[in-house]
């Protein structure tokens, strides 16, 4: 998950909060109450007092900035979260923020509000920003379910409406560019049409932002215009928008910038939406919203949870000091997340946040006392029978990737075109040396032996490892089996080389099996054999192709075998 | 004495017979029969241990054809062939110049006129008016010296000395001499020497001749015992502190080793082996572990999709319903969901399996025993860039634990437990972690005695979304362990990729400390 930028005297001073003096918090310090958040402290550099942190949680996006790390660290010393008057319903609005109908089918839900007062400095602009791209790209999916505009408040006339406009009927001046631009334009050259524009093709009207005055304030999700959505330092009355195809990720986004803002000293003025259809939230309501709701829980499968009877009041009070809302009522108590938070889904939630906020070290380990019998499965007590026998037959073992190329897989073996040359494909391949899933051992052998030819002689190894081999018959189109692999290689290698390690090995294994001649691009003709078990072909062996060995740059004759160690169960 | 080589002793015998007279190369070669190359190793130690002392170099000097000669012994030297021309154009009436000679005989231009200067002056030959050559008649010696000496040395080289003065002196002249490498002759010197036996030599020879030579051998025979010949044998000692011959061994690839010792810790603790398939459908790899289909990790840039079949053809039932339905609203699982409708075409799509947890939730939904341990070492595919930290498939070590004791701090317990077991660790971190399909999750930290604090593994207990739909009413405990970087450690390396190398010298090389 996310990985963030920020200074360390913003860090200490959010914590602190706005009525407070900061105080320098050591780096040790700062490790333990990262445990708060799920952060790691990636980098820290002393100079410029950069902290590079990674976030864990991908339900907590509200964590994901300076503002969040510090809020949920101050709660915790506090013992309370900080109360955000603007989450509850206020009697006077910033203004209005009208949807158009229609806008359902395209980018239905939009929540907005105002901030004033807080003077944007150049790293609260750069947190601004850093805050927009991240909750965009990774909790918005690239802007797909949420993106987020912010802007200058001043040159706002409200009512502000969200309509559905054609590509050619308006034009605007994009962040970025000097000149006036349509949307069509917009999505044909701008950078952010073009990585964008997907979100929207398809449609024939497309969203657009604007203020009473009929000024584009941006063409959501692609891009905001250059004249109001240009934030910059020193600016203090802010506009902020976020629109989305989830009405609750939409809410939820705005919640945490109007908490960011505040926190940093803004005073947040909701914004009323007017829908054109119902919603969940109704026709008209305010943003920022509360919509969360209070949940009651028992205390006993919190404990249960837990393995620790901690009682309501340490129950109660891990979770004010995490942010919650409760209420403790005889056995449950009744938990209600900050607006900043829409992360409950389950009871296990909240015994995580009871854990996290005592410190995991509250908790003595305790060993599982019930009696099991471990052991392996048939199969893997096979393959290490195989595995030691090679051993002993002076084999090397071999472990290799079972991703590779279908050249070396199939065409460097002679196999195209052949029945042995299926594998299974990956459709999204990202370089064309792995690209397939072996469906023998040999080549991944033959890799080795191309590599090695100043490694002293003979070489004798051997592999077991899995294979794919592409079955209609089988739930997921492929078979995995385990397979031996084994290929000899010196100067005299020779045929019977092979066979009489194929003959020893399964006179061991008490597995009688026969030879019979089969016809395989990849070995000599006449001198190769399918390996027969009560009349099923269990692998194969034989002499290599010159041909193959020419194609794997191998200037030693060698000799191959391939067994398939499921096979060898069948008969047990 | 005691590291005589069967060689030297030979040539100690040959020389102890006849003390103070003198031996060569030569005798030496006749008396101990030896082949030159070892005769010439032996004598050579021999004088390094001061065993025998060279008596005398003698010098001599000996004649041979070079290649010109051979030519010349094939077409005549030059001074036979201008000799011979001269005579021709005599009884023809010729006239013949130099340049004639040089072009009718195709010959050097320096071989003609040292030819023309040696018969002018032997008087064989006239240079007349016009630079033309006239034949008197009388005969050449220097030519016929060279018949003489090209006949001779074509059948074998000779020493000079034992060559007349006059053939010698011709023989000296057309030698072939710094600045002059155009001759038909070459004389060399070779130096012969002639050696003794110093004082400790005649001792160490006299013990050998008393005690017998001929009882050391070098190798015990089959032969010696069944005779039992070998009493009488002296057993040469070995130079023990030489260097072994290298030899490749059969044996487990180190990092498999090191896998097998994971494998039997797990079994010792009473985990039983599961395994999985290298393709799985999204369902199994991320549905059922309630990883929301809209999750960033199931991002086309993670996981690998099948090309052909591109979809499983069903999911079976009930927990193709119940694992939609626990996405969907929380079904049953006391769960509110993820609230979005679900894809089950989504769910049928093939991947490779990018998480070990994969096998164990098709575990769970085949009727695991309660209380039960389960463990996979299963080959998961990452879409990464392969570099040093990133194999394109690598090993992921997880598994479950059933049972109804199982709570978090029985999870902390357990942990503990792989901390001792697996990594030897004696202090242990717990931090609280993420992973989608368990809540609480912990990561774990282990000292590590080289690496210092490392991340030894994640786990958690499974949110009920995960159990529920899959028919398990009891907690479960999922962990995973990261070993790569222990395994490197322990074998010594520092890229990931050479846990999968294809160099075999490297293989053969490579030792673990574990």
């Amino acid at each position: 998950m996310p990985t963030i930028s920020l200074q360390r005297d913003d860090l200490e001073a959010l914590i602190a909060g706005p009525d407070e003096t900061a105080s320098r918090i050591s780096i040790d310090q700062l490790e333990q109450w990262l445990m708060l958040v799920k952060g790691e402290l990636k980098g820290h550099n002393p100079e410029t007092g950069e902290l590079r942190i990674e976030l864990q949680d991908s339900n907590r996006p509200d964590l994901w900035c300076c503002e969040g790390i510090a809020r949920q660290i101050r709660t915790k010393q506090q013992g309370a979260a900080s109360t955000y008057p603007f989450f509850k319903k206020q009697k006077r609005v910033a203004g209005k923020l009208v949807v158009a109908p229609g806008l359902e089918q395209v980018r239905p839900y939009v929540a907005a509000c105002t901030a004033i007062g807080y003077r944007v400095t150049a790293s609260g602009l750069a947190q601004l920003i850093q805050t927009q791209e991240k909750l965009a790209d990774i909790f918005g999916r690239k802007r797909r379910s949420v993106s987020i505009g912010l802007y200058r408040l001043a040159p706002i006339a409200f009512p502000v409406s969200y309509d559905l406009v054609k590509p050619d009927d308006v034009r605007f001046m994009p962040l970025g560019m000097e000149t006036v631009m349509t949307l069509r334009e917009i999505l044909m050259v701008h950078p952010k049409g073009v990585e964008y524009g997907g979100i929207v093709s398809g449609h024939d009207r497309l969203p657009i932002l604007r203020d009473a005055k009929g000024q584009v304030l941006s063409f959501p999700p692609i891009i905001n215009s250059r004249e109001i959505g240009e934030v910059q330092v020193g600016d203090d009355h802010l506009f902020v928008e976020v629109t989305g195809t989830d009405l609750h990720m939409v809410a939820l986004t705005l919640n945490i910038f109007a908490a960011n803002l505040a926190d940093r000293g803004a005073v947040i003025a909701p914004v009323e939406i007017q829908s054109p259809v119902k919603t969940p939230f109704g026709k008209r309501w305010q943003t920022p919203i509360d919509f969360g709701a209070p949940r009651s829980i028992p205390l006993k499968a919190i404990e249960a949870a837990l393995g620790e009877a901690l009682g309501s009041k340490e129950v109660t009070t891990a979770l004010k000091s995490y942010g919650y809302t409760v209420k403790s009522a005889g056995l449950k108590v009744a938990v209600q997340l900050p607006p900043y938070r829409n992360d409950l889904l389950h009871t296990v939630d909240v015994v995580e946040d009871v854990a996290i906020s005592q410190g995991y070290a509250r908790f003595a380990p305790v060993m599982p006392s019930q009696f099991t019998v471990g052991g392996l499965s048939r199969l893997e007590q096979m393959a290490d029978r195989v595995r030691h026998l090679m051993v002993g037959m002076e084999f090397q073992e071999i472990i290799s990737n079972i991703m590779g190329s279908h050249q070396d897989f199939c065409t460097r073996m002679r196999l195209d075109g052949s029945e042995w040359a299926k594998v299974v494909e990956v459709d999204n391949v990202m370089s064309l040396s792995y690209s397939c899933l072996r469906q023998w051992i040999t080549p991944s052998l033959l890799q080795v032996e191309t590599n090695s030819s100043r490694a002293f002689y003979p070489h004798r190894m051997f592999e077991v490892g899995e294979v794919a081999v592409p079955d209609a018959r089988a739930d997921v189109g492929s078979r995995t089996i385990t397979v031996l692999g084994a290929v000899i290689a010196h100067a005299g290698a020779h045929f019977s080389e092979i066979h009489s390690c194929l003959d020893l090995l399964l006179y061991y294994l008490d597995r009688s099996f026969t030879l019979e001649p089969v016809p395989h691009p990849s070995f000599l003709e006449g001198r190769a054999g399918r390996i027969m078990l009560n009349g099923q072909a269990i692998g194969l062996l034989g002499e290599l192709h010159p041909e193959v060995l020419e194609q794997w740059q191998i200037g030693v004759p060698a000799v191959a075998l391939e067994l398939e160690i499921d096979r060898l169960l069948d008969e047990a | 004495m005691d590291n005589l080589h069967p060689l030297e002793s030979k040539v100690l015998l040959a020389l102890a017979p006849q003390p103070g007279s003198p031996s060569t190369l030569d005798h030496l070669a006749d008396s101990t029969g030896l082949e030159p190359s070892q005769l010439s190793m032996a004598v050579e130690w021999l004088l390094a241990k001061s065993l025998i002392a060279v008596h005398a170099e003698t010098v001599a000097y000996i004649a041979s054809l070079t290649p010109i000669g051979e030519v010349f012994f094939e077409k005549y030297a030059p001074i036979e062939r201008v000799l011979s021309a001269a005579r021709e154009a005599g009884q023809t009436g010729k006239r013949l110049t130099i340049q004639d000679i040089q072009a009718k005989e195709a010959l050097e231009p320096s071989d003609v006129s040292k030819a023309v200067g040696t018969l002018k002056k032997e008087g064989a030959i006239l240079i007349v008016q016009g630079g033309c050559i006239e034949s008197t008649g009388r005969n050449s010696p220097t030519a016929e010296a060279m018949r003489a000496l090209l006949q001779e040395l074509r059948s074998g080289q000779r020493e000079l000395q034992t060559f007349a003065e006059p053939l010698r002196a011709v023989l000296q002249q057309h030698a072939v001499k710094r600045g002059n490498a155009r001759e038909p002759f070459r004389v060399d010197e070779r130096v012969t020497r002639s050696f003794l036996l110093t004082p400790s030599g005649q001792e160490v020879a006299d013990q050998l001749s008393r005690d017998g030579v001929a009882e050391e051998v070098s190798q015990l025979t089959p032969e010696l015992l069944k005779e039992g010949a070998w009493r009488t044998k002296q057993f040469r000692k070995y130079t023990i502190s030489l260097r072994a011959p290298r030899i490749a061994a059969g044996k487990r690839h180190p990092y498999r080793e090191f896998l097998d010792l994971v494998k039997l810790k797990l079994v010792s603790m009473g985990f039983q082996e599961m395994r999985g398939t290298l393709v799985e459908t999204e369902f199994w790899n991320m549905d059922a572990l309630f990883m929301p289909q809209f999750h960033p990790a199931r991002d086309i840039h993670d996981v690998y999709f099948v090309k052909n079949p591109t979809h499983a053809r069903d999911i079976a039932e009930p927990y193709l319903t119940n694992v939609t339905q626990v996405h969907e609203n929380g079904a049953r699982a006391g769960s509110t969901g993820w609230g979005y409708q679900f894809d089950a075409e989504r769910a049928r799509r093939l991947v490779l399996r990018s998480q070990g947890t994969a096998v164990s939730a098709r575990r769970l939904a085949t009727s695991p025993s309660v209380p039960g341990k389960y463990f996979s070492i299963a080959r998961c595919f990452r879409y990464d860039q392969v570099d040093a930290t990133h194999a394109t498939d690598f090993f992921q070590v997880e598994g479950i634990v059933l049972g109804s004791d199982i709570n978090f701090r029985t999870l902390l317990g357990l942990l503990n437990l792989f901390a001792r077991e697996v990594a030897q660790a004696k202090e242990v971190k717990f931090l609280p972690a993420y992973f989608p399909f368990t809540e609480p999750s912990v990561e774990m930290h282990v000292r590590h005695p080289k690496l210092g604090w490392m991340e030894l593994g994640g786990a958690g207990l499974f949110r009920p979304e995960v159990t529920t739909p899959l028919g398990v009413s009891v907690p479960v405990i999922a962990w995973g362990l990261g070993l790569d970087r222990m395994a490197m450690v322990a074998l010594g390396i520092h890229d990931i990729r050479d846990l999968f190398s294809a160099d075999l010298e490297f293989i053969r090389t490579m030792r673990g400390s574990f």
